[in-house]
């Protein structure tokens, strides 16, 4: 919005009068006129200020104004969506100031690692995207915020469960086995991203409302900086701020939220099942019910949410502050599922010494109650018998059960899931806090050099407390579950440096020259106080780590004549994960831009505004072995007592030698970027073009190694290569900018090509590869994913199915591919992977006067699937299951395939999952004034997760795995938001 | 100037500062449960806790049980479980068993078409290798150098001496299934490092050569027999595994050493273990009391659990029909079945006569023949008559007439002479008209010629005594069983659980009329004496009627007691192997004890697994006797033989004669006596039977009645994964 309705205007006049009444009386007397340098239309409301006070004004309807101040002051012009302006008064006695509208983005700071750069300067693959390009409506966790915005960046949930994990890949991940999660840095504070303990997703505990920018840095010439942990890239988060001399405001958002159950798994109802039983398994009919209750519905609930966010910024005294406050309250769609989260924000940034000294600290306090449903009652619906009543008169809590003729369970027997659902009290407190303390220190006797100093601290605890009766069929056997459980986490960081500038304008260069120091401490501890109802079994797992990352870092920026700009990176990491021998890694990086538009000879051409190449090449590492802290250690690990053994009469404590590798080192991934940035028409049209191509060698892989050779089959060590390689496109189109309607469209295209080059110490042609991913459902220990040499990672490894003349499959017949007369694993072949071979992301925001229209969608196309439910349920196999002997429900698919077993490895259930999701469509009304004109109402109306286009019949097309298996359903949501500004 | 020594100085502050934290990063665990192992075995106690990592290597899957942290990576854990890989491979193979999941490639086991890259035979490769290197870490870390070098001495150090020769019988134990299994494996000592190189592949013989080596080196090292703890490896157990190394010797080297099985079969069979006087109590939740088991891989509920072991054969062995609380465990998996080819060796169950054979009184008595409906009104029909065994004139018998409303006169031999009943008034006129019964029955029937007067009389036999369930009190009812053409003199027999002491014969609940057998000599006499049972069993008793003399017979049946099948709802052939209805089940494993408590937890199993037990000795030294050995005599073999049928029958009817001791005896006995035991692919390897089409099973070769496969399969192909890891291994033949 550039333009204010009437009424704003009217209140903002009389907050100038009020503001200007109060003011004391100044030496001189300034008066001006604010305009949008873009398209030089007034500008009313803006906020001037007096540097480091609280004296002010703001723009009336014409955009002009007027303020009395001492001759040496400093003016600040501040307007949102705009590039704040400071302006020495001076001899100046009338302004006429022309604010650049933040959205060309050129001038924009975005923050890189130990520093920040402007938009328009920066040499790598980054991508900033701020509050007004977040997505809108129910966003529980930050990572929704930018799902779709960003070329290269697919985030993709685990499912529909309250505050659930996300999984971010920047340009593909560049590890097999060690992590392939990106980097995330909070306010210059790099967080365990590792999973927290009670909460469904880490980033879950930090309110999205806090979020100001998220910062993509992709290519290595940006990561380098990060070193060791940048392979996967980079996401740096920065928060809201107080701002030097904004008057004081008040913000408050909310929303409510209705979520809606989607679309559910088609299976049998109790007549259909009646019917195939008596088809099936005549004999087995004694073994049906009369009821005919749908598991799923009984399972499900539509379900609210809401959300409240306070925020107050301003400044007192000297002092910028921010605060905030925000509570959330979520059902999940399964029964039982809950989330709470209450959390604190401040913000303090004072500058001392004459602003030579800045201080910005920031805390963040969240406190997330987590009631979690049992996941496993959403296979269980799917499988139980719809012939049977959802209650019975029973000892098992009332709840029908399979019982033997004698009363006792059937064991194998599917649970009922409402009592798997309403007889389990999962429930975790969490508490986490986020703190930064970063001091940047202008030398007075040398300003061109700046001294950093950042201490961080990062804490997550976790009380967890899981409760099961006896009587409950869940677990009856053992008696039922009263588990506790608590978490620690800490991290602690301190990072240092020092920053030289230098314009030398007789050689039109700059210099930009920083070199640092960082040391960061994690440490986690896990205490399990497993035992039964009755206390007869108690079990006691009490696990604490620690590892240290030191680094050495530095950087230097060349620029000359502004338009030819080169950066050097260069950090010595070192982690306590390898041994002193192998621990250090040097990771360099290089990258070059060059503003072709700035050249002479294209100056004068006014269509073009923008035209910057980037070339960036470096080394980037991997040290995050998730689990693993003492890989190259010879380590012994004591049992617990339930591997005990017998000598005689005793039961003895083992202690067993673990596997290592001594040398075990650094993953390695040399990155090589190439860009071209463009704006055309005042960046009318604007966007980027990438190619990369990301080498990673020496995998931190999890392989078999030659039996006997070490301790256990498998070794983390560095073995194999592989590589992605990918375009990334960007477009920006702003149709329309006028006054009271304005429409920007943008899209992205993302294509990744993943390829694994090496698995083995040497090369075996005949080498199948490494069975990878889930588990699959049905059976124990299938897995139907491949690392394999000379295909992506995770590929499908399947049997060719072979159809009849009515292109039936035909059960049990595979092509024996390679001709031998058996049909083995020889002759399963590469088929496909989960990964979308392109990724599209489009956006748009339409503003007409009052209305604001926005939507955003993604498409993954070439994406596969493995239709695991119906791999597993659609046989009639399912339907009477001797060694209960109970009954199962099975879905309708059966009769597309008419299969009496499963044919798990078949390619018949690889299905294509190209989608096209509506992630939200959001419409917000400016209602204006409320009030007695003190506040500023905005009301709006969104549908998350709206519409989705696939041709793929399962109930959702996004699953990261590939694995189509009891997926939690992604509800839509129907969010009201409210947004009140006092 | 100042302001440069100011920056020096500033930086040379940050210099020293951070390079004193790049200390940091020599970290070593916190965890409590993690100790490096410089540190571990400073703790004295840590050599036996090693030592029982090396055992615990044969039972549970890692460091957390019954699943967690596992030794064994790429498999499910329980899959990977020592044992129940073990039993996959020993078993599914085989005519003992099948199983009816879909879990991944297992089917292919039975069908004898498994591939190199089938995950359950790298679980069991794998698992081998690692029981192998955990063994050389400890061999490595028990040498006398390193003994030295911590100042171990005393008692420790002597008891460290046999945890370390049970480290290599250990070892030795895994390179016999690995050779056993793989055939040429890839080779790794205590002298080999923990680090990347390739190790050497041995071939057969070497590995063999290399496995007697350790066990004759190490065997003067153990405990003497039976004076180890219980779950630890002693002289017998080393020996045990010589003479099995040695009966295979033929098939693993080509060359027979079947002198050595005997000596080293007689070392075990003379060490001190004893037959368990039961056999089902072998397989019970309290075998550590068994006496008869030489090396456990021991499983307790509370403190040694997991998803192999003999947990898996409990639960997967429990489906269909199965009440599950019988076995000692919640509920069942519906997994194994056996073969009908199992079944068959059980068949026909041995059964031995014990009352007297009854020698005729006289050559023949007089004899009054009864035509009629029933028969065919034939007049000389010589099976439905009345005999005078006084030649007195008066005629007794008994008639079976099938149908109500039977007719039917006397004659002697023709109708020349008859006898029929006119005006229905208990006397005989020549002639006259034919006699009726209105029921159908079992009659006795007197005609007294003197006065042309005739009794019938309906009736039905039970047998009761001292003997019987309700002792003198009430009969234990007999069956008619008619004979097939309907009028020839059937039996009344009753097959009954007897204990020592006496019975009779009785009719229609009365003492009317009684037989007993006056004189024991087989032929009965009415109210004679009390026949007597001389001790408990099962027995099927017959009654002979018909016409004098009246006999009987009773035989005491003696069942092999080691056929422990559920068949209710199950069917002895299998159609479709993933119904768990489709086979017999084995009812052997249990987890209840001898007495018949259920074991300490209904989920995880107490029973231990017989790795060696007494009885594979003895058949073991017959075989090599049957196959030449010296050292031992085909006499012996026979009681030896015979001592295990003994206890499978409870008593000696079962027992064999010299001449039944054949090789082929030998191979369905080691079916009987071990069936589920992880010996049956050995055997039939071991006497050509296991892929050739000389015997075939339901479904081997992937063929419902069961085909030939090719010879290749005998022994399993070495994983893909660990031929492409190391460069020096070749393919086993066929693969």
């Amino acid at each position: 919005m550039k333009k204010q309705t009437k009424l704003l205007r009217v209140l903002l006049l009389l907050l100038s009068w009020a503001v200007t009444s109060f003011a004391i009386a100044q030496d001189v007397k300034i008066t001006g006129r604010v305009t949008d340098a873009s398209d030089n239309s007034t500008l009313p409301g803006v906020s001037i200020v007096v540097k480091g006070t609280t004296t002010g004004t703001v723009t009336d309807l014409d955009g002009k104004f007027a303020l009395t101040v001492k001759p040496d002051a400093t003016l600040v012009f501040s307007f949102i969506g705009y590039t704040t302006q400071e302006v020495v008064v001076g001899a100046q006695r009338a302004l006429n100031i022309a604010l650049q509208p933040a959205v060309t983005g050129l001038s924009e700071v975005v923050v890189i690692g130990y520093g920040q750069v402007k938009k328009g300067d920066a040499t790598g693959a980054v991508a900033a995207i701020n509050t007004k390009d977040f997505n809108k409506g129910a966003i529980v966790s930050p990572q929704q915020l930018m799902v779709g915005k960003v070329a290269g960046v697919t985030v993709t949930t685990s499912g529909g469960a309250p505050g659930g994990s996300a999984t971010i890949r920047i340009r593909g991940g560049a590890s097999l086995n060690a992590s392939d999660d990106p980097l995330i840095v909070i306010d210059g504070v790099p967080v365990d991203n590792s999973s927290i303990s009670g909460v469904r997703s880490p980033l879950s505990m930090i309110n999205p409302n806090d979020i100001e920018t998220f910062t993509v840095l992709k290519d290595a010439s940006a990561t380098a900086i990060f070193g060791s942990r940048a392979s996967n890239g980079v996401i740096m988060i920065t928060t809201k701020k107080g701002k030097a001399g904004e008057k004081m405001h008040v913000e408050y958002n909310g929303n409510l939220s209705y979520y809606a159950i989607p679309k559910t798994v088609d299976v049998l109802d109790g007549a259909e099942f009646t019917a195939l039983i008596n088809e099936k398994f005549p004999d087995r009919v004694n073994l049906l019910g009369t009821a005919n209750t749908d598991w799923q519905k009984e399972i499900y609930q539509n379900a609210f949410s809401t959300d409240h966010n306070l925020s107050v910024t301003g400044q007192f005294k000297t002092m910028p502050y921010r605060v905030s406050a925000g509570y959330m309250w979520q059902d999940g769609i399964l029964k039982t599922d809950n989330m709470k989260r209450t959390s604190l924000g401040l913000n303090l940034n004072p500058s001392f010494l004459d602003d030579h000294l800045k201080v910005n600290m920031n805390g963040k306090w969240m406190f997330v109650n987590n009631r979690f449903a049992d996941n496993g009652a959403i296979n269980q619906a799917i499988q139980f018998d719809p012939t049977k009543p959802v209650t019975a008169d029973n000892e098992y809590g009332g709840y029908w059960a399979w019982l033997q003729e004698d009363g006792n369970l059937v064991d194998q027997a599917t649970r009922n899931p409402v009592s798997t659902l309403m007889l389990k009290d999962d429930l975790a407190d969490a508490l986490r806090f986020i703190g930064n303390a970063q001091f940047d220190y202008k030398f007075h006797f040398l300003p061109d050099l700046r001294a950093n100093l950042n201490i961080g601290y990062d804490y997550s605890g976790t009380d967890g407390t899981v409760f099961v009766p006896k009587y409950s069929s869940l677990n009856f056997n053992a008696g039922g579950v009263d588990n506790l459980y608590n978490q620690k986490k800490e991290n602690t960081l301190l990072d240092f440096y020092l920053n030289y500038v230098k314009d030398v304008k007789s050689i039109a260069s700059k210099f930009d020259l920083m070199g640092g120091y960082s040391w960061q401490h994690f440490y986690i501890e896990n205490n399990t106080f497993a035992d039964n109802v009755d206390h007869t079994l108690p079990n006691t797992i009490i696990d604490k780590n620690e590892y240290y990352l030191i680094s050495f870092f530095g950087r230097f920026n060349y620029t000359l004549l502004d338009r030819y700009l080169l950066t050097f990176t260069l950090r010595d990491d070192g982690s306590s994960r390898f041994s002193p021998d192998t621990r250090w890694g040097l990771f360099p990086a290089a990258a070059l831009a060059w503003k072709i538009n700035d050249e002479p000879f294209l100056r004068n051409i006014k269509a073009l505004s923008q035209l910057k190449l980037r070339v960036g090449w470096g080394i980037t590492g991997q040290q995050d072995i998730s689990t693993n802290y003492y890989p190259y250690l010879p380590i012994y690990t004591l049992g617990d007592q339930f591997t005990n053994y017998q000598f005689g009469n005793t039961f003895y404590y083992t202690y067993r030698p673990e596997e290592y590798d001594a040398n075990i080192k650094w993953e390695e991934t040399e990155t090589r970027n190439i860009g071209l940035d463009f704006g055309f028409f005042d960046d009318r049209i604007s966007g980027s073009v990438e190619y990369y191509e990301r080498y990673t060698k020496d995998l931190i892989s999890r392989i078999p190694v030659p039996a006997g050779t070490n301790l256990s089959n498998y070794v983390t060590t560095n073995i194999g290569s592989m590589e992605n390689k990918g375009w990334e496109f960007n477009l920006l189109i702003r149709p329309v900018v006028k006054e009271n309607f304005s429409w920007e469209i943008g899209g992205n295209l993302t294509l990744n090509t993943n390829k694994i080059t090496k698995l083995l110490a040497y090369d075996d042609p005949s080498f199948l590869g490494i069975r990878t991913g889930d588990d699959i459902a049905g059976g124990v220990g299938n897995k139907i994913q491949m690392f394999s040499v000379g295909y992506p990672k995770y590929s499908f490894f399947v049997y060719h199915q072979v159809y009849d003349q009515n292109g039936m499959p035909i059960e049990g017949l595979f092509v024996d591919s390679n001709g031998d007369g058996k049909i083995d694993d020889s002759d399963r072949y590469h088929f496909k992977s989960p990964d979308a071979q392109y990724i599209i992301g489009i956006s748009s925001k339409l503003s007409y006067k009052k209305f604001d229209l926005s939507f955003s969608g993604r498409a993954n196309i070439g994406n596969y699937m493995f239709d695991n439910v119906n791999a597993e349920n659609g046989v009639y196999e399912r339907l009477y299951r001797p060694e209960g002997p109970y009954l199962a429900n099975i879905v309708p698919a059966v009769y597309d395939v008419d299969f009496t077993s499963p044919q798990y490895l078949s390619d018949y259930y690889i299905k294509n999952a190209s989608f096209f999701k509506m992630d939200y469509i959001a419409l917000s009304y400016l209602v204006g004034n409320l009030y007695k004109n003190t506040a500023n109402l905005r009301l709006s109306f969104t549908v998350n997760n709206a519409f989705t286009i696939t041709k793929y019949e399962g109930i959702d097309p996004e699953i990261f795995s590939g694995i189509d298996n009891r997926v939690y359903p992604r509800p839509r949501v129907f969010a009201l938001g409210v947004n009140v500004l006092f | 100037m100042k302001r440069i020594l100011n920056i020096t100085l500033f930086i040379a502050g940050i210099v020293l500062f951070t390079a004193s934290c790049t200390k940091d990063l020599n970290t070593v665990p916190i965890d409590p449960d993690q100790i490096t192992s410089a540190a571990v075995y400073e703790d004295p106690a840590s050599y036996k806790m090693v030592l029982a990592k090396l055992y615990s290597g044969l039972s549970v899957t890692g460091q957390q049980g019954a699943a967690g942290n596992p030794d064994v990576e790429g498999i499910d854990e329980g899959f990977g479980e020592y044992l129940r890989a073990y039993w996959y491979h020993q078993e599914l193979t085989t005519d003992e068993a099948v199983l009816g999941w879909n879990d991944q490639t297992i089917k292919d086991f039975h069908w004898q078409k498994w591939g190199t890259s089938d995950v359950f035979v790298a679980a069991m490769y794998y698992r081998i290798f690692a029981q192998i290197s955990f063994c050389n870490e400890y061999i490595r870390e028990t040498s006398d150098a390193k003994l030295d070098e911590r100042g171990v001495t005393g008692t420790l150090r002597t008891d460290i001496g046999f945890y370390r020769a049970e480290a290599r019988f250990l070892r030795a134990l895994s390179y016999y299934h690995a050779l056993d299994l793989f055939g040429s494996t890839p080779f790794v000592t205590e002298n080999d490092g923990v680090g990347k190189f390739f190790p050497v592949q041995k071939s057969r013989a070497e590995l063999f050569n290399y496995v007697e080596s350790e066990l004759l080196a190490i065997e003067p090292l153990l405990k003497d027999a039976k004076t180890n703890e219980y779950g630890r490896a002693d002289k017998a157990a080393a020996d045990f595994l010589l003479a099995k190394l040695y009966l295979n010797a033929e098939v693993y080297t080509g060359t027979a050493k079947y002198t050595e099985c005997i000596t080293y079969a007689n070392k075990v069979i003379n060490s001190g273990y004893i037959l368990d006087p039961s056999y089902e109590n072998i397989f019970k939740a309290d075998n550590n009391n068994s006496p008869e088991i030489i090396f456990p891989v021991t499983f307790d509920g509370l403190r040694t659990r997991t998803w192999g072991g003999t947990t898996f054969i409990v639960h997967a062995a429990i489906g269909g029909s199965m009440p599950p609380a019988d076995f000692g465990v919640a509920g069942g998996w519906g997994g194994i079945r056996t073969t009908s080819a199992l079944i068959d060796k059980f068949a026909g169950s041995v059964s031995k006569r014990i009352s007297p054979i009854p020698h005729p009184r006289k050559a023949a008595y007089p004899l009054l023949n009864c035509p009629g409906s029933y028969q065919g009104w034939d007049p000389a029909k010589e099976t439905t008559v009345l005999a005078s065994v006084n030649g007195d004139g008066r005629y007794e018998g008994y008639l079976y007439f099938a149908d109500g409303g039977t007719q039917f006169k006397f004659a002697k031999g023709s109708w020349d002479h008859n006898w029929g009943d006119d005006g229905g008034d208990g006397t005989l006129e020549p002639n006259g008209a034919n006699i009726q019964v209105a029921d159908a029955g079992y009659y006795k029937v007197n005609v007294d010629t003197n006065t042309f007067t005739y009794t019938i009389m309906k009736t039905d036999w039970g047998v009761i005594g001292s003997a019987t369930a309700d002792g003198w009190n009430s009969d234990q009812n007999m069956t008619y069983v008619p004979n097939a053409d309907n009028n020839q003199a059937g039996v009344w027999t009753a097959t009954l659980s007897l204990t020592a002491g006496e019975i009779k014969f009785r009719a229609n609940d009365g003492w009317d009329l009684n037989y007993g057998d006056n004189g024991n000599n087989g032929i009965l006499d009415g109210g004679g004496d009390d026949i007597p049972i001389p001790e408990a069993g099962d027995y099927v008793i017959t009654l002979k009627l018909g016409a004098p003399d009246y006999t009987y017979t009773i035989e005491r049946l003696s069942i092999d007691g080691r056929a422990m099948f559920w068949t209710a709802g199950q069917t002895l052939e299998i159609n479709d192997i993933a119904s768990f209805t489709d086979g017999y089940a084995v009812t052997k494993w249990k987890n209840v004890t001898s007495t018949g408590a259920a074991g300490s937890d209904n989920t995880y199993v107490d029973t231990d697994f017989p790795m060696f037990r007494l009885a594979d000795a003895y058949l073991m030294y017959a075989e090599a006797v049957l196959r030449g050995g010296s050292g031992g005599d085909a006499g012996t073999a026979l009681t030896l033989v015979n001592a295990l049928r003994t206890r499978a029958y409870g008593d000696t009817h079962g027992n064999i004669a010299a001449s039944d001791l054949t090789l082929n005896f030998i191979l369905d006995e080691r079916a009987r006596e071990l069936y589920w035991e992880c010996t049956r692919r050995t055997d039939l390897v071991r006497f050509g039977q296991f892929t050739n089409g000389d015997y075939v099973w339901p479904w081997k070769g992937y063929v419902k009645e069961g085909a030939a496969t090719d010879a290749h399969y005998n022994i399993f192909p070495l994983p893909s994964s660990d031929v492409s890891a190391n460069p020096n291994l070749t393919q086993n033949p066929g693969y």
